[in-house]
């Protein structure tokens, strides 16, 4: 692990620990928060394999179903609270800042005091594994009157609500102060139609976070005491107002884990193809409409309950398609004419957007209320968003991961580990989730510890438990990478990769303060190209003379700087 | 509109291919279309000098025209989906039944309650009788929980709704053809969520009449 502050080589270690533990350097608070998310990462794995292993042939009674339960409801539970979620914000912590040109997050005291608390929630929650009646057990939403003390009793349960509401406040706190960094604390020139995309992704994401996050610690709260007696939910208007506080929370949330990697994907590809990212301002029209209506289309969850107005969400979730339709154009675009670099972190953008598609396809199915009676709670849904959020998400974190390492550690990841990685990862991914369509057509449910017989269900399970296996072999591999690529360094220098951003024109990793010389001017969204371009025009006769091939390929010198 | 039973109700099974066979295919054309273009586009411009790679970034027409495609898509999904849920959901529901089923669901056994008969079926953890519906009519389900919420679907019928506790609502579905076919709880409701099962059995009306006589010759069905 690489140790970002200066100053621990004549203090005692417990001291230098709590340094890292206590910093309010955005940086260190984003390297913790992105350790920690991974360790949850692992954890939530983990239950995800248990859970695999108990699906892999029918009657197979590899665990209890009362665990089960705990396995499916924590599995969920834990990636979206305490990995993907704060991995997006971990990113925005260390990167928004670098990228508008500031010395240091907004508020950074309530950004450390945040990531605490989101942790503390994320133990708090998993100490429900301790405890007699096991941990949560009602699933990621825990619609009342199932998550109730009556239907669900026992302390797990109750840790669970309460580790929710702290790590939900955690994250609100952060999306807060992310907001008012961009706000606040831009450099000089970097107007707000010349922030980088990935900037622009973290502000609708972090839009999204202060509108809808509260509305799910407010209804954490209401179970919280509804669990302890008082009458809150009460009958059929009761299950169906839980259930729209939930997912006026539960559908932003599904877009704060994909706008961050979304940016994620667009710089690498951007970066990679030596082009700027096309379409720039209907990109970012793009993102706030994407933004409202991903805030309007909360009740496609509940189509079957009869308590909502299905046309309305099918409207607002079938117009999701123009959004999610230019971003698709934009990433094209970008590529043609470009001069394309496979890097591995090339490769997870590709990846990213790819099977990201099928997710979003499949997305604009369930959001026709007739296609849905039928998908709803099967496991078409699962399979739908695995490809959203692991498919998706996470193909948009490793193509960040493999993008930004350099910046953070000093050190670029093995290329060849990481497209062993990329290519485990994209079979086990297919194969764990492409059989889950057919599942859940096949009329399979989502949440069963087991299942019946029927043809064909044993080998299609079996298949997705052996692709859980090879994701399992995937995450090893670039464990490995991390471990090599620490150990033996390739030092990566300021600019590895020709970068467009502002986060480039430092040193790897950069300063306590970010920057030590004079910022590049700001003209566009990717000042770093544009100087380059300016650069090559100075020399327009010499620089179209370089021969094709890998020739020019290498580092900017930095002297092009001023 | 072609669909549906012979009888003319609305088959929610059809009614969901109708709608499943107009989104699928255009769904896999455009990830066909998306993944040939980007790969295309890799294949092409890869490994040139940084310094060829074009430099324009922007078309306000073509992007223009682009987003009105999208919107005359939206529009054209949602003429088919909401022309087929109409069907399904209003006029279905105000089709004259030929049999009333109250569907209780509690923890974790279905009760199939046949009024104009006085029979009981119980279906789940702890046993199983089949659902025995008539082919060819309407059947409206009348669908509520004791407890907590759970969900009666009968995938062949393509088919799902809540029930929950503090609230009877309606479904009305028919089936177009004998056979016996799985249903299964689909909201998660506990322990034995995955234990929550039953099977319909759909005979001929005259079928169904002689089944209904033995079963209130027999008192009404085991208890």
């Amino acid at each position: 692990m690489s140790a970002t502050a200066p100053a621990v080589t004549t203090v005692s270690r417990a001291s230098s620990v709590f340094g890292a533990a206590a910093s309010t350097d955005h940086k260190r608070i984003g390297l913790n928060m992105g350790l920690a998310s991974l360790v949850f990462f692992l954890g939530g794995g983990v239950m995800a394999l248990l859970m695999r292993t108990q699906l892999a042939q029918p009657h197979m009674q590899f665990v209890s179903d009362a665990t089960y339960n705990e396995l499916f409801t924590m599995h969920g539970s834990t990636m979206i609270f305490l990995f993907v979620t704060p991995m997006a914000m971990a990113l925005a912590i260390y990167l928004v800042p670098l990228q508008i040109g500031a010395s240091s997050i907004a508020a950074p005291r309530m950004v450390l005091a945040a990531f605490w608390i989101w942790l503390s929630g994320g133990i708090i929650m998993q100490l429900g594994w301790l405890t007699q009646e096991g941990a949560g057990r009602s699933g990621w939403f825990a619609y009342v009157p199932l998550s109730n003390s009556a239907n669900t009793p026992g302390v797990g349960q109750d840790l669970w609500t309460v580790g929710v509401i702290l790590a939900a406040a955690g994250l609100t706190i952060i999306g807060g102060c992310v907001l008012a960094t961009i706000a606040r604390r831009r450099a000089p020139g970097m107007s707000v139609m010349r922030m980088p995309v990935f900037t622009w992704t973290q502000l609708v994401s972090a839009l999204m976070v202060v509108g809808s996050f509260p509305v799910l610690i407010l209804a954490m709260a209401l179970l919280y005491a509804e669990r302890l007696g008082a009458h809150v939910f009460i009958g059929y208007s009761g299950a169906i107002d839980y259930q729209d506080l939930f997912w006026f929370f539960g559908h932003p949330v599904v877009y704060v884990m994909f706008f961050p990697f979304l940016g994620a994907a667009a710089e690498v590809i951007a970066v990679n193809a030596h082009k700027r990212w096309f379409g720039y301002a209907a990109f970012v029209a793009s993102m706030l409409a994407f933004a409202a209506l991903s805030m309007s289309v909360w009740s496609h969850h509940m189509f079957t309950t009869g308590g909502v107005t299905n046309q309305y969400f099918a409207f607002t979730s079938t117009a999701l398609v123009v959004p999610a339709g230019v971003e698709y154009f934009d990433m094209i675009a970008t590529l043609i004419g470009g001069s394309i670099l496979l890097r591995t972190s090339m490769l997870f953008a590709l990846g990213f957007f790819l099977q990201f598609l099928i997710g979003g396809l499949s997305g604009i199915f369930i959001a026709s209320p007739v296609l849905d009676y039928h998908a709803e709670d099967s496991y078409m849904i699962v399979a739908h968003f695995h490809y959203t959020l692991f498919a998706g998400s996470v193909f948009g974190f490793f193509a960040g991961i493999y993008h930004w390492f350099p910046k953070v550690t000093g050190a670029r990841l093995r290329e060849g580990l990481g497209r062993l990685h990329f290519v485990l990862l994209l079979i086990g991914t297919n194969m764990t989730f492409l059989p889950m369509f057919f599942l859940g057509n096949y009329g399979m449910p989502r949440r069963i510890a087991d299942y019946p017989s029927h043809p064909g269900w044993g080998t299609l399970n079996l298949l997705e438990t052996a692709g859980a296996g090879v994701i399992a072999l995937a995450v090893a591999t670039f464990l490995v990478n991390v471990v090599v690529s620490l150990r033996h360094r390739d030092a990566a220098g300021e600019d590895p990769w020709l970068g467009h951003t502002l986060e480039w024109a430092t040193s790897s990793p950069p300063p306590r303060h970010n920057f030590e010389r004079a910022l590049p001017p700001i003209t566009s969204y990717a000042p770093l190209l544009d100087l380059r371009q300016r650069a090559a025009d100075r020399n327009g006769a010499a620089m179209t003379r370089v021969p094709a091939g890998r020739a020019g390929l290498g580092p900017t010198p930095q002297e092009d700087a001023p | 509109m072609g669909l549906g039973a012979p009888t003319g109700l609305v088959d929610t099974r059809a009614e969901y291919q109708h709608v499943f066979d107009i989104y699928v295919p255009i769904a896999i054309g455009v990830f066909a279309l998306i993944v040939i273009a980007t790969l295309l586009a890799v294949l092409v411009y890869r490994r040139r000098p940084p310094e060829r790679a074009a430099r324009w970034y922007e078309h306000d027409r073509l992007e223009g025209g682009y987003a009105l495609l999208l919107v005359a898509t939206v529009a054209f999904l949602l003429y088919i989906t909401f022309t087929a849920e109409h069907r399904v959901d209003t006029v279905a529901a105000r089709e004259r039944p030929g049999l009333v089923v109250n569907v209780t669901g509690s923890k974790w056994e279905w009760h199939f309650n046949y009024p104009a008969y006085g029979i009981d079926l119980y279906s789940g953890a702890v046993g199983r009788q089949d659902l025995v519906v008539p082919t060819g009519e309407a059947i409206r389900f009348r669908l509520t929980s004791v407890d907590v919420i759970h969900a009666f679907w009968i995938p062949q019928l393509r088919y799902k709704h809540d029930l929950i506790p503090g609230s009877v609502q309606d479904s009305t579905l028919t089936f177009s053809r004998r056979g016996v076919f799985a249903g299964q709880c689909a909201e998660f409701c506990g322990l034995l969520h995955s234990d929550m099962i039953f099977d319909v059995r759909a005979l001929s009306p005259a079928e169904f009449t002689t089944w209904a006589r033995s079963q209130q010759a027999a008192g009404g069905g085991a208890a």
